[in-house]
């Protein structure tokens, strides 16, 4: 893994939190994201960040 | 690695893990009259009435912001002094005694509120046994007087327990003349004058009004002025639960991020600006109120305005010794020393979001503190906002994240389900953002607080999204919340039972990079705190209560307080009447 699992745990509760209070910031700028599109940008990044996470890293042995 | 704390004082350590006990039992009860809500309000699941939501309310309020917090601080503290002083109680059967006040009037009043669940309540003194008062419980809403009982007797079980650290206090002064007070202790001490100050305010509102009114032997009382008494403790309260949460942070936090604390004077300050700030601010939660002269809110406004320096410091003060923890992890560059930080340790990553999500409340703080803005959101669903970010995160998750490194150290036996507990921490950070976001936002549109029925039949104008996403959002969060709380129940009654494990924690607190000896003495001089305190209460409340009390009566407007002994002076104008009658 590229990072701790405590730290991937940390960056997606993180996330989270960013997604709910940034569509509440978004909107007062004026932009309207709909719930839909917010729900499925957290789950995509979420997605990638998990692979980004688990995949070896550089520095690390891979499997013969 | 030094002997634990159970090995070192194990009838302390007992008399802690008692105390905890009744904190974590009030904080499962409240936790899930907090779902019951959460879900109630929301129109999610309804398995009360709504009048009885009341009843929910207020065991939800008096379980969680009375017994679980307060239960934690007397376990906390008594912790505290004993370690940093390296001694016990001058006296056990003081510490027993209010050990034992504080948990037969968390009985009696947790009796009296719940029995409002019955559908015909016994009679109890003259009436029926229910107390759906809510936690900020003044006129006109009226409890049993057991309810009023129950809780004089709780605070003046603190009030001993108070009297007992000072004790312990005095009896090592004794042995070492001349030395400063250890930090551990001064932020106890301190946090007890601040008490004294503001609890007996209270105190006043409850004998000399409430309690005889549900008794009653008086027919009415003056709303405006028991109110007022409530506020003048209902703030500093506030620091009766955060300054614990504070000591964590300034003594443990700096330790688990693998350094120092920053500055043993700076923490000083902060308590010192607690005792004199947290008390002459109450009328600010009476912005709305008729009665007070805008004049004083003013003023009370500007004091309220000053409580942001003791925050800031503290912000500067933790986050340092964060950082300097961090660099001595082997952290670099501007930012890249936070990656250095031990987060996959439950207490130090639980009590550093606690941290975060305290600095995100404290922005929210300011709009209630400020009078012209507050009135947008008095009332609105703002202000339980504001309350769960505060005392329920930045409190309530430091108390749970604390009782990871404290409870190895109270029972000798390994936290279990590490992972797990991380898991948890985290769960109260997603958790509480998803709740208080949407109550900050139904806030602002004019949700009302303290309601079972918030929409009625209205139609709010909810600026992003819909009235039914908000619902979700909080019912969501409350649940989450709820999850949470009996996953770090159950991890620590495991750790509970561990008995057949060796911990790994280590109890020592190193020193601060900047000692006491970096600071003037007189920041230990208590007494000039406690008299410049009382300065600066009589300032802010003296006039508006004798204002209050002239215009409304003590007892309300044209009523005599016979025959509560409140007045001597009309005592014995009666006393002289009656024998006058007798003789004649």
């Amino acid at each position: 893994m590229r990072i701790s699992f405590a730290k991937l745990l940390l960056l997606i509760a993180f996330f989270i939190v960013i997604l709910v209070e940034a569509r509440t910031v978004f909107a007062f700028f004026g932009i309207d994201v709909s719930l839909i599109g917010i729900a499925v940008t957290g789950v995509l990044v979420i997605s990638a960040l998990v692979l980004w996470a688990i995949r070896p890293g550089n520095d690390e042995p891979t499997e013969p | 690695m030094t002997q634990l704390f159970v090995e070192r004082f194990p009838d302390q350590a007992r008399l802690v893990r008692l105390a905890f006990f009744n904190s974590f039992a009030a904080f499962g009860i409240g936790a899930l009259f907090g779902l019951i809500q959460a879900l109630h309000r929301t129109d999610v699941l309804r398995i009360v009435e709504s009048p009885t939501y009341y009843t929910v309310l207020t065991a939800h309020g008096v379980f969680l912001v009375i017994t679980f917090t307060i239960f934690f601080l007397v376990g906390l503290y008594q912790w505290a002094v004993t370690t940093s002083l390296e001694r016990r109680p001058v006296d056990m059967r003081i510490t027993k005694a209010w050990y034992w006040l504080m948990s037969i009037g968390t009985v009696i009043a947790g009796i009296t509120i719940l029995a409002g669940f019955l559908d015909d309540p016994p009679e109890v003194l003259g009436s029926q046994l229910s107390a759906d008062v809510l936690f900020t419980f003044y006129a006109p809403l009226q409890g049993n007087p057991l309810f009023y009982v129950g809780l004089v007797l709780f605070v003046v079980g603190t009030w001993l327990a108070g009297v007992d650290w000072f004790r312990t206090w005095w009896a090592w002064k004794g042995d070492n003349p001349g030395a400063r007070i250890p930090l551990p202790t001064f932020m106890v001490l301190t946090t007890m004058i601040m008490w004294y100050i503001s609890s007996i305010g209270v105190a006043v509102a409850i004998l000399a009004f409430i309690l005889p009114w549900s008794l009653g032997l008086i027919d009415s009382l003056n709303p405006t002025l028991t109110r007022t008494l409530f506020w003048y403790f209902g703030h500093p309260v506030v620091y009766f639960w955060l300054l614990p949460a504070y000591l964590l942070w300034y003594i443990v936090l700096p330790k688990l991020s693998g350094g120092r604390l920053f500055s043993d004077p700076l923490a000083r300050v902060v308590f010192i600006l607690f005792i004199l700030l947290s008390t002459p601010v109450g009328i600010h939660h009476q912005y709305l109120d008729p009665g007070i002269a805008e004049g004083f809110k003013y003023i009370v406004m500007t004091n309220t305005m000053f409580l942001l320096l003791p925050s800031l410091l503290t912000a500067f003060t933790v986050v340092a010794s964060m950082e300097h923890g961090a660099r001595q992890r082997g952290g670099e560059g501007y930012f890249g020393w936070l990656d250095a930080l031990p987060w996959r340790n439950p207490a130090f990553t639980g009590m550093a979001l606690a941290g975060l999500v305290f600095a995100f409340g404290g922005f929210t703080g300011i709009v209630n503190a400020g009078m012209n803005i507050n009135y947008l959101v008095h009332n609105s669903a703002w202000v339980p906002g504001h309350i769960h970010t505060q005392v329920g995160t930045a409190v309530a998750l430091t108390f749970m994240a604390g009782s990871y490194w404290l409870i190895p150290q109270l029972t000798g036996n390994r936290l279990v389900w590490r992972q797990a507990a991380l898991v948890q921490v985290l769960l109260w950070f997603i958790g509480i953002v998803f709740m208080t976001n949407s109550m900050y936002r139904a806030g602002l549109v004019g949700v009302p607080r303290r309601t079972a029925e918030p929409q009625y039949a209205f139609e709010y104008d909810v600026g992003v999204g819909s009235m039914t996403e908000l619902d979700f959002q909080l019912a969501l969060g409350g649940f989450l919340l709820f999850i949470s709380a009996m996953l770090f129940l159950a991890i620590i009654f495991m750790t509970w039972r561990n008995s057949e494990s060796e911990p790994i924690v280590d109890g020592t607190i190193p020193p601060a990079l900047s000692g006491p000896e970096d600071s003037p003495r007189v920041l230990d001089n208590l007494r000039l705190w406690i008299a410049i305190a009382l300065v600066l209460v009589a300032i802010a409340y003296v006039i508006p209560l004798a204002s209050i009390v002239t215009r409304g009566g003590l007892f309300g407007p044209d009523i005599g307080p016979f025959p509560v002994f409140t007045d001597p002076m009309i005592l014995l104008e009666y006393g002289s009447k009656l024998i006058g009658m007798v003789v004649i």
